[in-house]
């Protein structure tokens, strides 16, 4: 009787074979999540993040930046009249980094104090960069046009007295993601963060921010 | 055995396939997003006549503690809410009739008078459908605030599954 060899030799190589790519699959995936999962962890931790923390002197919750006690990030931005403004060139003033934006109400409720508080102060080596959060879109020259109207408008209604500068995406990651506005970094006569603030707050406290960062 | 083997291929190639889609970079920018400020509810189908104007109810929900501009906010510079849906998805938005706001002040300035939406509100849309089923991508552009700060104008998704007949 001849016997007929059974083909389970070359079933059990193809078998093996696809569970070997399988298992270089599962590999791959994992060391894929693991990478993209440190790669998050990096992103966040390269971002500053500021976050809302009790009052210790009681009253509304405080924000706190993780620029506190650190240089300010540098920018250099343009101005309505296209003219580029940069941080560094006002050292040896303190600062109030105010973001803003058109369609911000509590923005334009805090705006007069700013006025006023800069008027108040410029004597002693304060101003105020207003910075515009308001979408610019480079693209398309008449939308840029609109949008540098709509802001100019704003800024000739509320009279604002100092610079304002524009299309300032950029500054977003540097500045702790600035979800919400408004937003306002105070900085000292050295470059350095000594206060910040998210939302609106009051006259008051955005006058002794202002002091701390002249070093009153 | 053969049969098996085969099984295992196939396996093989959509693990690829997941694996490819695993490596795409929207999903770590996506883990980043801050959850929404307003939300879609319902309804998720609807049933139309073809080529005949049907309003259709949109309901949408919005997060605790926070207010959008309504579709006429009272200051110009503020961004009303306004639904549209998209050109080339079958469907026609003929017009849309908003819940009036609201009246709401911001407790440090109560002489300005806004206008928005909290909690829950709904927006009749005038559609017109061709025949056939069409899965629209309704916008909602909105402008969330809470009492003392504002998040950016956003767009969100609607997805409807429109059956026209």
């Amino acid at each position: 009787m001849e016997l007929r060899p059974i083909p389970v030799k070359r079933n059990t190589i193809v078998l093996g074979t696809v569970l070997f790519i399988l298992a270089v699959f599962a590999w791959a995936g994992w060391a894929n999540f693991e990478y993209r999962k440190q790669a998050h962890e990096r992103l966040l931790a390269m971002t500053p993040q500021g976050e809302m923390a009790a009052n210790p002197a009681g009253g509304a919750p405080q924000y706190v930046t993780p620029l506190q006690g650190k240089p300010a990030p540098a920018f250099t931005l343009e101005d309505l009249s296209g003219e580029k403004r940069s941080l560094a060139s006002y050292k040896g003033k303190a600062v109030l980094i105010n973001f803003w934006a058109t369609w911000c109400a509590p923005c334009k409720i805090e705006t007069p104090w700013l006025i006023e508080l800069r008027n108040q102060y410029a004597a002693q080596g304060f101003e105020v960069l207003g910075i515009s959060m308001d979408d610019i879109d480079r693209g398309d020259p008449q939308k840029l046009s609109d949008e540098k109207r709509q802001i100019a408008r704003f800024v000739q209604q509320e009279q604002m007295p100092y610079p304002v500068l524009i299309d300032a995406d950029s500054l977003s990651t540097p500045y702790g993601g600035l979800d919400s506005l408004p937003a306002s970094f105070f900085v000292d006569r050295n470059g350095i963060v000594v206060a910040a603030q998210l939302g609106l707050t009051s006259k008051a406290e955005i006058e002794a921010n202002i002091r701390k960062a002249l070093g009153n | 055995m053969m049969i098996a083997a085969k099984s295992g291929m196939w396996i093989a190639i959509a693990l690829a396939g997941l694996l490819a889609q695993a490596q795409s970079p929207n999903l770590l920018t996506h883990s980043t997003l801050k959850p929404a400020a307003v939300e879609f509810l319902y309804p998720e189908q609807i049933n139309v006549p073809a080529g005949k104007a049907t309003t259709i109810t949109l309901h949408f929900r919005i997060a605790p503690g926070l207010h959008i501009n309504s579709h006429t906010p009272k200051v110009d510079e503020l961004i009303p809410t306004s639904l549209s849906i998209p050109e080339d998805s079958g469907v026609r938005l003929e017009g849309a009739v908003y819940p009036p706001g609201a009246e709401f002040t911001l407790p440090l300035d109560p002489r300005t008078k806004l206008s928005v939406y909290s909690g829950e509100f709904t927006i009749q849309a005038r559609i017109v459908a061709a025949a056939g089923d069409h899965l629209v991508e309704a916008r909602l552009r909105y402008q969330a605030c809470d009492n003392s700060a504002c998040m950016p104008p956003r767009t969100m998704t609607a997805a409807i599954d429109v059956l026209a007949k």
